[in-house]
């Protein structure tokens, strides 16, 4: 079909009908297909356990870390298929993860978690360049770059993180739920700073987040993914007006009750 | 109380437990890069001095190209070592990893003894083995050697630790998970802490072996290495060398006065009890970190 | 295929909990136990002395270690002084002229009470801390015994152990030894087996899997750590005395020393944590292969008129039992008692390959 190629030839992350399996047996993915098109922001949303960070790990390359693999199914990186490439390269590809929870090297400073990420072969001077970019963006890291890293409050952690993605000079950018625990107007901050850097640099950004409203404010496209599919696609705006989606994630409707709150039904057969 | 010959014992003691830190830098290596408690460090000491012996003496190389030279082999030992057996058991419980690295030292030293056998012989460094007196202090001239080595490492791994790819070592002793995310290579990391440990068991079995002899003996250094390291705090290097010191000054001292009155051989005994002591009060040692599962 | 487990089903507790669920596999001990009873009139007196004897000991005392490391989860390096103090305390006290049934749990009382003391470490630390806790306790041990000629005639001499007499029957014989292994590492057996279907057994797999998880639901993880230190000392301390009685006749505290306990240790792991038939395998491969490889040697040795240096020789076994350790590990990390299963898993359904791996 010419528009899905047509489609295609303009993502730079395309993942056809992936299933994943852990431990041969569990399969947390049923047949997922994304794009993610040159220099957009895509949100995937969906509640816990719907397979939102299998999904990011699958392109990125980690679930061999836990025992999963792609049990079919091909991943595209700006047209190269990248389904079998090891973790490393694909970071060196352009493809970078921020793993859920943080995790930045606590017993580093802020400054030695920017250079641990440096991709070979880049110079010290190509680092300092980077580096500042990244306090430039986040001026808060900037003021503890030299304290520990586990020292760090969990909104400067997450900023340390994302830019600790961005050392690694990526083309796109994956974020696995970068919210989780922060207040408000941290997470407002961050996305703002994501937009920005979106803007300025062009970066194409698949954002995971069970915090729908955040999200769907700076994407301009989502994805719902249910029980390891994805059972609704569209523009942000399609969404955030879909009534469904507001009952579920957006806290509108008038349902209270547990018993009434209703299932999805697969609706939508994407690319099978 | 005769300060002088206290004061002597202290620093002998001093010099001595800074040789164990030799022994215990390797350990440390590994453990800080992979939570893997390498107890095939003796092992690998008892290797690295019979390299140096045989390149020496049966290959007539000179000491001064011998011992790199041996430096080098061990490097690609370790990374071998690390690549073939360690790997398969990543994750596996802790209780299998050190059975794989006794089984590991138990193989190393057998085939060791086995090719070049367990009589005992010396490097001959072309140290003299005249002491030094320091005013009235009487201090062994090998021993300073050996201490002079152990710090010169020290500062070398703390000056590698600030270079990107000691970064990188201490990102993957923090966290696999993020260091595989940023594209760093866990694997290579960890073959890496196995190769310098090797290189560093070099140094160690040479000093050793200039001091006792290179045989079988070599290898019971385990238990005073292990004190020294868990007293410094498992993936401290500069625990490490503190430790030494410590552990060699509260032995030769606490050896002097406790063996008139248990007939000897006091010198284990008090090491093993700084060990216990050690995991009972603070397991962590003095600078190693606090994650570790307490009951 | 030679072994069905299809047609058997339990309607009732009772006996669903019994030993052995399926009746292939009780067949299966019975008729090891006839042979195990018989052997002394199948094979030949040496290598019932020297092989199958020290087989049926080790793996008595293997099997208690296999208790507080495998079911328990506490890491124990020092279960060789462990076995030192039962059986010193059994000679001693045969000595003393008690009689040797009570000797033998006189030298495991003892070991009980002084292997509980390893529990207090395992109260505080875990894992590896613990493994270096044990390690320490089992040099301190080695110390005092060659330290203490009261204890043990000092670091160059050696006990002699008085004849092994029990029920009043002195046994002298290689056959009378034989059984009375046998009867030992019976009893150790048939302990280990019914464990499984005991409170303490669950309460040990419980405090190994996650103490305090353990504790919440009631399992008291101080009293069970303590309590599986104290089952596997007198395990250790019967089977040391025992294995001086019959096999070494003398006690020597080089017999009881760290390498001991690495061997120990090494027999369980290989064999399988918590596996019993695999401590069984695990035994026989560590004590009898590096042995059988010298012979090896040897024999290829002589056959093409090769000078083999004694030095050598000697090292020879040590390098085997080290490349045994590792490569058993290296191919199934859970010890040749998981092997035994996959083998006996694929026969199970031979020739129809059902089991994917």
């Amino acid at each position: 079909m010419p528009m899905q190629e047509k489609a295609q030839a303009q993502s730079i992350l395309s993942m056809n009908s992936i299933e994943v399996l852990y431990d041969n047996v569990m399969q947390a993915i049923k047949g997922v297909s994304i794009q993610v098109p040159k220099g957009k922001m895509v949100a995937l949303l969906g509640s816990n356990g719907a397979g939102k960070s299998t999904t990011l790990k699958a392109i990125s390359g980690l679930l061999k870390a836990e025992r999963g693999h792609i049990s079919r199914g091909e991943i595209k990186f700006d047209g190269i298929d990248i389904t079998e490439m090891l973790a490393q390269k694909r970071v060196e590809m352009g493809i970078c993860h921020v793993i859920e929870g943080r995790r930045v090297f606590e017993h580093l400073t802020p400054d030695e978690n920017l250079t641990a990420a440096a991709p070979m072969g880049m110079s010290r001077s190509e680092l300092n360049v980077e580096k500042d970019k990244i306090y430039d963006y986040f001026p808060r890291l900037a003021e503890r770059r030299n304290s520990q890293a586990g020292y760090l409050s969990g909104g400067e952690q997450q900023m340390l993180a994302i830019g600790r993605a961005l050392v690694t000079q990526p083309s796109l950018l994956m974020l696995d739920e970068p919210s989780l625990g922060l207040a408000p107007f941290l997470v407002a901050e961050i996305f703002g700073i994501l937009q920005k850097i979106n803007r300025e640099e062009g970066l194409s950004v698949l954002l995971v987040e069970q915090n729908a409203l955040a999200a769907l404010e700076i994407v301009s496209e989502g994805y719902l993914i249910e029980n390891g599919r994805v059972v609704m696609h569209g523009t942000a705006e399609a969404l955030k007006s879909n009534s469904d989606i507001q009952e579920f994630y957006l806290g509108g409707g008038e349902s209270t009750n547990f018993h009434n709150v209703k299932h999805y039904s697969r609706r939508k057969r994407w690319l099978s | 109380m005769d300060w002088v010959f206290l004061s002597e014992l202290a620093i002998n003691g001093a010099l001595t437990g800074l040789l164990y830190s030799l022994f215990a830098i390797g350990l440390v290596l590994i453990y800080k890069a992979s939570s893997v408690p390498n107890l095939a460090q003796g092992g690998l000491t008892m290797v690295g001095a019979y390299v140096v012996l045989a390149l020496a003496r049966d290959v007539g190389m000179p000491l001064w190209l011998a011992i790199p030279l041996a430096a080098v082999i061990m490097f690609g030992l370790g990374f071998g070592i690390e690549r073939v057996a360690l790997r398969r058991l990543a994750g596996r419980p802790v209780i299998m990893i050190l059975m794989l690295t006794l089984g590991l030292d138990i193989f190393l030293r057998g085939t060791t003894l086995a090719i070049w056998g367990g009589t005992s012989r010396s490097i001959e460094l072309g140290v003299s083995y005249e002491p030094l007196f320091l005013s009235d202090l009487f201090i062994s001239r090998i021993h300073l050697v050996g201490a002079g080595v152990a710090l010169a490492l020290f500062v070398a791994f703390m000056l590698f630790f600030r270079t990107r790819t000691g970064i990188k070592l201490r990102a993957i002793a923090d966290d696999y998970m993020a260091s595989w995310s940023v594209g760093i290579s866990v694997e290579r990391g960890v073959g890496l802490s196995w190769a310098l440990a090797s290189v560093v068991a070099v140094a160690a079995g040479v000093i050793w072996g200039e001091i006792q002899g290179v045989d079988q003996a070599l290898s019971l250094l385990l238990l005073k290495g292990l004190t020294v390291a868990v007293l410094g705090g498992l993936d401290s290097i500069l625990g490490a060398i503190v430790a030494g010191i410590i552990l060699g000054v509260i032995e030769n001292v606490g050896a002097e006065f406790i063996d008139p009155l248990v007939g000897g051989g006091s010198r284990e005994l008090i090491v093993a009890a700084v060990l216990i002591l050690t995991v009972m009060i603070r397991p962590h040692g003095l600078f190693g970190r606090h994650d570790i599962e307490r009951v | 295929m030679f072994y069905r487990i299809s047609g058997v089903y339990h309607a009732s507790l009772v006996s669903d909990s019994r030993m052995f669920k399926v009746p292939a596999d009780r067949n299966l001990a019975v008729f090891l136990l006839l042979i195990g009873l018989a052997a002394p009139f199948i094979l030949p007196s040496l290598y019932l002395n020297s092989y199958m004897l020290p087989w049926l000991i080790w793996t008595a005392a293997a099997l208690g270690l296999n208790l507080v490391t495998g079911w328990a989860g506490q890491l124990h390096l020092g279960y060789a002084a462990v076995m030192a103090v039962g059986a010193y305390s059994a000679i001693h006290a045969v000595r003393f002229g008690v009689p040797w049934e009570i000797a033998l749990i006189i030298g495991g009382l003892a070991a009980s009470v002084i292997g509980s003391l390893f529990a207090f470490a395992a109260l505080r630390v875990k894992g590896l801390y613990l493994a270096l806790t044990t390690l320490a306790m089992q040099f301190v041990m080695d110390w005092v015994l060659t330290h203490s000629p009261t204890i043990s005639g000092g670091s160059h001499a050696s006990l002699q152990a008085p004849t092994l007499a029990l029920l009043g029957q002195q046994i002298t014989s290689d056959v009378g030894y034989y059984y009375v292994a046998f009867g030992w590492c019976a009893l150790v057996t048939i302990f280990m087996l019914n464990l499984k279907r005991t409170g303490l057994g669950r309460a040990l797999v419980a405090v190994r899997e996650k103490d305090f998880a353990a504790a919440i639901l009631g399992v008291n993880s101080f009293y069970y750590k303590i309590l599986a230190f104290a089952t596997s000392s007198f395990i250790a301390g019967v089977s040391g005395a025992l294995l001086v009685a019959t096999f070494y006749f003398l006690a020597a505290p080089e017999q009881f020393s760290v390498n001991v306990s690495i061997q120990v240790l090494a027999m369980v792991i290989v064999g399988g944590l918590g596996s019993i038939i695999g401590s069984y395998f695990g035994v026989a491969l560590i004590l009898l292969v590096p042995g059988l490889v010298n012979g090896l040697v040897v024999t290829a040795s002589e056959e093409l008129g090769m000078q083999v240096n004694v030095e050598t020789l000697a090292h020879i076994p040590n390098a085997v039992y080290g490349a045994l350790i590792v490569i058993i590990l290296m191919i199934e990390p859970l010890g040749l008692g998981k092997l035994y299963g996959n083998i006996r898993d694929y026969l199970m359904v031979w020739p129809f390959d059902q089991l994917r791996k």
